[in-house]
């Protein structure tokens, strides 16, 4: 038993009064006194109790001094009411930004499209007239030569019109980043909403006094696949499909 | 055909659009949740619906649970482009009645694919 023990378990009536007690305990017991014995058990037991009522005072004391310390801790209040807000607005401006970029990519490739379908049809038909042009006037050698040279240009030309049109179409895929980055975000945001109220109620009950900042209520909690979990990141494990082979060998499996 | 194209993102659902129209299909309408979708549908005479599945307002599988409950939309063909890509979510997806599944990252390819594949389907 260590010094500590000793001193906790110090009883808080002296030593007669004590014996006297367990004297009497005693001929209570030899006199079949049960009401007499259960009276002195309870004053023995109460004569050390004491001490534990004190102990957890002086834990009390010791939680309410760490939550005030907690309280008053000036960075954990600007974190939870300035830095966490800061850092939400900050991802949802990725978003926008990421938006923005995405959108003006579309336009582009919108307005490009029609433009490089109407060069690739242009030659086609120009080549059609060119030829026969060309069989109507089958003796003249020069414009043979010169229609000759046109047709090889103009099928560079559609070939080229037609490898650019699937590019832009690639083009237009690669903006499929803006949603699936804009979900994760979202997650993040998310999270970040939920810390924030837990953090800002934690310091409202340590600490009353403190500026009754507005609790934003957070928005629904991630992770219930019925509402959707958003895109998973890669080796997100067995439970998560990793492409589209994976889910159409699911759902045929299905019977699809 | 008329089409539903359903997404919250702007973005995704101009690829989306892009795409269909480079298969033939013009006649294309768009919403960005569940909430606005049901009532077009009620009233819009669609032919076929693309919808996401993350959504805030209703969510994807929602609308499509509303669409097989309500007696003039139960056989419309549901095609699902979405980053949910969990087993679970697709096997509930299958149950609800969805006609065709796609996880993001997608491509113009297996749109076409699935589409082809849906419409077989429906018309056999």
């Amino acid at each position: 038993m260590t010094d500590t023990d000793e001193q906790d378990f110090q009883p808080l009536v002296d030593r007669d009064r004590r014996l006297a007690d367990a004297r009497a305990l005693v001929a209570a017991i030899e006199n079949e006194d049960e009401a007499g014995e259960a009276r002195l058990i309870g004053e023995l037991t109460a004569a050390y109790s004491g001490n534990i009522f004190d102990e957890v005072g002086r834990m009390t004391r010791e939680v309410h001094d760490t939550l005030r310390s907690f309280a008053e801790d000036e960075r954990l209040g600007a974190l939870a009411e300035d830095e966490m807000p800061d850092a939400r607005d900050r991802l949802r401006y990725v978003i926008t930004l990421t938006e923005q970029a995405a959108t003006r990519t579309l336009s582009i490739t919108e307005d490009a499209t029609p433009m490089v379908e109407k060069i690739v049809d242009r030659s086609r038909r120009l080549k059609d007239e060119l030829a026969k042009v060309a069989a109507s006037e089958a003796d003249n050698s020069r414009l043979g030569s010169v229609v000759g040279s046109m047709t090889r240009y103009l099928d560079a030309t559609t070939g080229s019109g037609e490898r650019l049109k699937g590019q832009l179409t690639e083009i237009m895929m690669a903006q499929e980043f803006q949603d699936l980055s804009g979900q994760l975000l979202m997650r993040v945001i998310d999270l970040l909403e939920q810390l924030e109220e837990k953090l800002v109620g934690l310091l409202q009950i340590t600490a009353p006094v403190r500026g009754d900042k507005s609790v934003e209520t957070g928005a629904g909690k991630p992770g219930d696949a019925e509402d959707g979990v958003g895109p998973q990141m890669p080796d997100a494990g067995e439970n998560v499909v990793k492409n589209q082979d994976d889910v159409d060998d699911l759902l045929a499996s299905l019977g699809f | 055909m008329k089409i539903l194209v359903v997404d919250d993102f702007s973005t995704m659902r101009r690829i989306i659009k892009n795409l269909l129209k480079e298969l033939g299909f013009t006649n294309i309408e768009e919403a960005d949740d569940g909430q606005t979708a049901l009532p077009l549908l009620k009233q819009g005479n669609f032919d076929f619906l693309v919808t996401d599945w993350n959504m805030p307002g209703m969510s994807g599988i929602d609308l499509l649970r509303n669409v097989r409950s309500d007696p003039k939309l139960a056989s419309l063909p549901v095609l699902m482009v979405t980053a949910e890509a969990k087993r679970e979510q697709i096997v509930l997806a299958a149950q609800e009645g969805v006609n065709g599944y796609i996880v993001k990252p997608f491509n113009g390819a297996t749109l076409k694919e699935k589409i082809d594949k849906i419409f077989e389907r429906v018309e056999s």
